[in-house]
């Protein structure tokens, strides 16, 4: 599982697959002591932070610190092992986490929040497909109107991506697609 | 010895000690949580943080063993780092209210992050919330509050052997809770509160309202000794019957009443009342067990120890020889004066010879109690009569009236002057003494349904006779106690409750019955004394008998201030302030001064007036002894069903076999009985041995 998170490829986030390994983590079941337990549910609720756009400025600093603590002063090897490997992880893609933090930016598209989702004007045909999908309301247009994504509205659920049948609809990360701010007639 | 130095002052270590109970011992404060003195250090908080020889590393000062020549830093910037670290993830996740706590004020956890002056709010913020539950008998848990240092659990597994206490995880988290979300009961649980009394914070406490009952907090933790009037060291006997050692048992009763086979016999068992099983199912037989315990001593070892003061030379006398005047006469001579017990009956012992039924009460149990009390060196005089306390304090230093209420009270009835009218006391007395009791007729009518009421009721009946008994309560607020009235009933006494009463009929030298009339309700006002009742329209009957009874109260029989020598209050009670009455060195105690009351009420006045007289005497009035050593094993085990063991009771000899003869109406525990009802006790005086942590504010220096 180390190896794993150590050898990501460019379409998984590291803050993301450390996320759900501490979330597996043997220290959360057990609570024989304050660095593995505790430690770990800090993890956890940083983590998550940060993967919902939420980070602060020194999140990554205190982690840190908290990891060394957890390697020197948990209970036994299971707290350790954790401090360890989040450190590793944070080593070796510091990159993405401060990207994270002070972009608000999931490279690989994985971490939700960071991602958009954008009607491409040259390929909506006007179907009102989508439409239909989103139950929350974030799709503005008409029959035969090139739709557009109310990013306000959007929750990132994805639905609408599944039912374009002219794959009209794609998400993007820091990058964003030239889209029309509102409906305007299909030219198709 | 092993020599170091912590903080830069000199310390010495015991061989295997800790660096933080080798610094706590020396006076120096570690900051800790997770520790405690009674149980296995685990390091699991890290609170207790120090640096060794200038390591870098800290390391926790509970699971670092003192070596010679070691140089501990508390205070290093790294121990301090992991100190207020662990201190913070633990707040960061713990309520952040404390006023609402039941620890409150009495927090660990409180104490120590004011101490050190940190909180969680660097860290995210989360709370585990656990439903409070408060359905377990005795023991409410509050799971929210738990940090995890396992302390209730290392008490429950290890100090204990119960092992019902373990960390469990749930929606909340990890906690400290019962696996599988079972009930304290099923799982096991012997609710002896060792969790309670370790916890740091307010997780695990006791059920609200059990610890606010007495000023003490060893008295709320064991309610069965501070209900005893005498606090006789109750669960301390039961653990000795337990373990097979009754010897001990019947000294350590002995500890604090010299009447321990009568009060197994007849005593209104107030421990009882206050016994904490029976919010599990029902108290303890405790009067039962001392029973047993007393009738089991084979060794009577307790009778070379105890303490015996050098004479004094001082002469005390003591009016009455009931259990108050002669636990006082016992001590007082104890304590090294000489005394002498003034009785105007033949026979010594008051109520415990002439009053209880010898149903309740063999003769010569109570007169063995009496002779050990006589061979001690207390002289009594029989057959002597005092009518001056003030003319017999002429002759001794201190005089003792513990006259008690052995003159029984008539109702103002019309008739009540008839010479087949008596009181129960007189009744009780002749039927004690096996006087013939023929005079009374065949059918006679009780009045008063207290327990006086029905000892006469129960002991006429044993004689062959009809036996009615009236009174004015209606039936589900009798008196007496449950079993007098059962078995009462059984024997064959014919209960009327709810009547009033008119008058006697019949001449001054014949009684030909009692007329009386139903009432549906009554009530008694205290202020007044005065009874108001509803009367039943046409009820009016006479109940036809030979002699009528009175068993309505008692009164000293002092008459008057001049006749005995000290001021009497309204009620012909001797006028006291703390035993002492008007006159100097006449002291009053006992049944003369409560009113009537229970045997080991009248005790516990013995002893304190014993006290009392000692030191009025020049004495230090010191009675306390200790005559068995005590030892309680921590670890009581796991016993399967405990929670649901069956109150054992003694078993009630059969109705003809109790009518035909004196013999005692129950039968004392078998061993084996003994044994089980022992086994059900919850020990909750085992609490008391756990030591309280002592907070940084209990320790001296700067360490503020």
């Amino acid at each position: 599982m180390r190896e794993m998170l150590l050898n990501l490829s460019e379409k998984q986030c590291p803050v993301d697959g450390l996320l759900r390994y501490v979330k597996g983590h043997r220290c959360l079941d057990c609570g024989k002591c304050v660095f593995g337990y505790e430690g770990a549910a800090q993890l956890e609720l940083t983590l998550t932070d940060i993967t919902m756009k939420k980070s602060r400025s020194g999140d990554l600093a205190q982690l840190e610190k908290l990891c060394r603590m957890m390697v020197e002063q948990s209970l036994c090897g299971d707290g350790t092992e954790l401090g360890r490997t989040a450190l590793a992880v944070f080593g070796q893609y510091a990159g993405a986490f401060s990207e994270h933090v002070a972009k608000r930016a999931c490279q690989a598209g994985v971490c939700r929040s960071f991602v958009t989702y954008h009607i491409l004007a040259d390929r909506c045909v006007g179907c009102g497909e989508c439409l239909d999908a989103c139950e929350d309301d974030a799709i503005l247009g008409k029959k035969k109107f090139i739709h557009v994504i109310d990013q306000d509205e959007c929750t990132q659920c994805g639905r609408c991506l599944d039912t374009c049948e002219e794959e009209a609809i794609v998400k993007a990360g820091p990058v964003k697609p030239r889209c029309p701010a509102k409906p305007i007639p299909c030219k198709r | 010895m092993i020599h170091l130095t912590i903080d830069g002052q000199a310390v010495q270590a015991r061989e295997g000690q800790s660096l933080l109970h080798t610094a706590l011992d020396a006076g120096i404060y570690i900051p800790h949580l997770c520790d405690h003195p009674d149980l296995e250090a685990k390091g699991g908080c890290r609170l207790c943080s120090v640096t060794v020889n200038g390591g870098e590393t800290p390391v926790p000062a509970c699971m670092t063993l003192a070596e010679e020549g070691m140089t501990v830093e508390i205070r290093s910037e790294a121990a301090e780092a992991v100190r207020r670290t662990s201190m913070e993830l633990m707040l960061a996740t713990h309520p952040a209210e404390c006023t609402g706590c039941p620890k409150f004020g009495k927090c660990e956890l409180q104490s120590l992050y004011q101490y050190m002056g940190v909180n969680g709010q660097d860290w995210r913020q989360k709370s585990r919330p656990v439903p409070t539950d408060e359905k377990n008998p005795l023991i409410t848990h509050l799971f929210t509050r738990c940090i995890r240092c396992g302390r209730c659990i290392r008490a429950c597994q290890d100090k204990r052997g119960v092992k019902v206490l373990e960390y469990v995880r749930d929606a909340g988290g990890v906690h400290a809770g019962i696996p599988g979300g079972k009930r304290l009961a099923e799982a096991g649980c012997r609710f002896c509160g060792a969790c309670i009394e370790v916890c740091p914070t307010g997780s695990i406490v006791d059920a609200v309202g059990l610890m606010e009952k007495y000023p003490s907090y060893a008295d709320n933790v064991v309610p069965c000794r501070a209900e005893c009037p005498a606090h006789i060291d109750i669960p301390a006997y039961i653990r000795a019957v337990r373990e097979g050692r009754p010897g001990d048992a019947h000294a350590i009763i002995r500890e604090k009443v010299p009447f321990p086979l009568v009060l197994g016999h007849i005593c209104n068992h107030l421990c009882e009342t206050g016994c904490k099983r029976t919010s599990l199912n029902d108290p303890l037989g405790i009067r039962n067990l001392k029973r047993f315990a007393v009738e089991h001593d084979a060794g009577q070892a307790w009778k070379d120890k105890g303490f015996h003061k050098p004479r004094t030379g001082k002469r005390v006398a003591v009016i009455g020889s009931g259990p108050c005047g002669l636990t006082a006469a016992y001590y007082l001579n104890k304590l090294g004066h000489d005394v002498t017990v003034l009785e105007k009956r033949p026979q010594l012992g008051g109520p415990m010879t002439s009053g209880i039924p010898a149903y309740r009460l063999p003769l010569e149990g109570v007169m063995a109690e009496i002779q050990w009390i006589l061979d001690s060196g207390v002289k009594a005089e029989t057959n002597r009569e005092v009518t001056s306390a003030a003319a017999l304090r002429k002759e001794y230093d201190a005089v003792l009236v513990a006259v008690g209420v052995s003159k029984g009270r008539k109702l103002p009835l019309p008739g009540a002057e008839f010479q087949q009218v008596y009181t129960a006391m007189d009744v009780l007395a002749d039927s004690r003494a096996g006087a013939d009791l023929s005079y009374l007729g065949k059918t006679v009518c009780v009045i008063g349904g207290g327990s006086v009421g029905y000892d006469a009721a129960r002991s006429l009946v044993r004689q062959g006779m009809t036996v009615h008994l009236a009174c004015l309560e209606q039936a589900d607020r009798i008196l007496a106690d449950k079993e007098d009235q059962e078995e009462g009933a059984q024997e064959g006494i014919h209960l009327l409750p709810g009547r009033s009463f008119e008058a006697i009929e019949g001449t001054p030298d014949r009684v030909t019955g009692l007329r009386v009339h139903t009432v549906l309700s009554s009530t008694y006002d205290r202020a007044t004394g005065k009874v108001t009742e509803v009367a039943e329209e046409g009820s009016q009957t006479v109940i036809p008998c030979d002699s009528v009874i009175f068993a309505t109260g008692q009164h000293t029989g002092l008459s008057s201030y001049e006749s005995f020598g000290i001021e009497l209050n309204g009620r012909g009670y001797p006028a006291v302030e703390g035993f002492n009455t008007s006159v100097d060195g006449i002291f009053a105690a006992g049944d003369a001064i409560t009113g009537i009351s229970f045997v080991i009420k009248a005790i516990q006045q013995g002893r304190e007036v014993a006290s009392v007289i000692d030191r009025y005497l020049g004495g230090d009035g010191e009675i306390d002894e200790t005559l068995a050593e005590r030892s309680a094993e921590p670890r009581i085990g796991r016993v399967e069903g405990f929670a649901a063991l069956p109150r054992v009771e003694q078993e009630l000899r059969d109705v003809k076999q109790r009518l035909s003869g004196g013999a005692d109406v129950y039968r004392t525990y078998s061993c084996k009985e003994a044994e089980c009802e022992s086994g059900r006790c919850l020990q909750c005086d085992l609490r008391l041995q756990l030591q309280r942590v002592k907070l940084w504010n209990e320790y001296g220096g700067d360490n503020g």
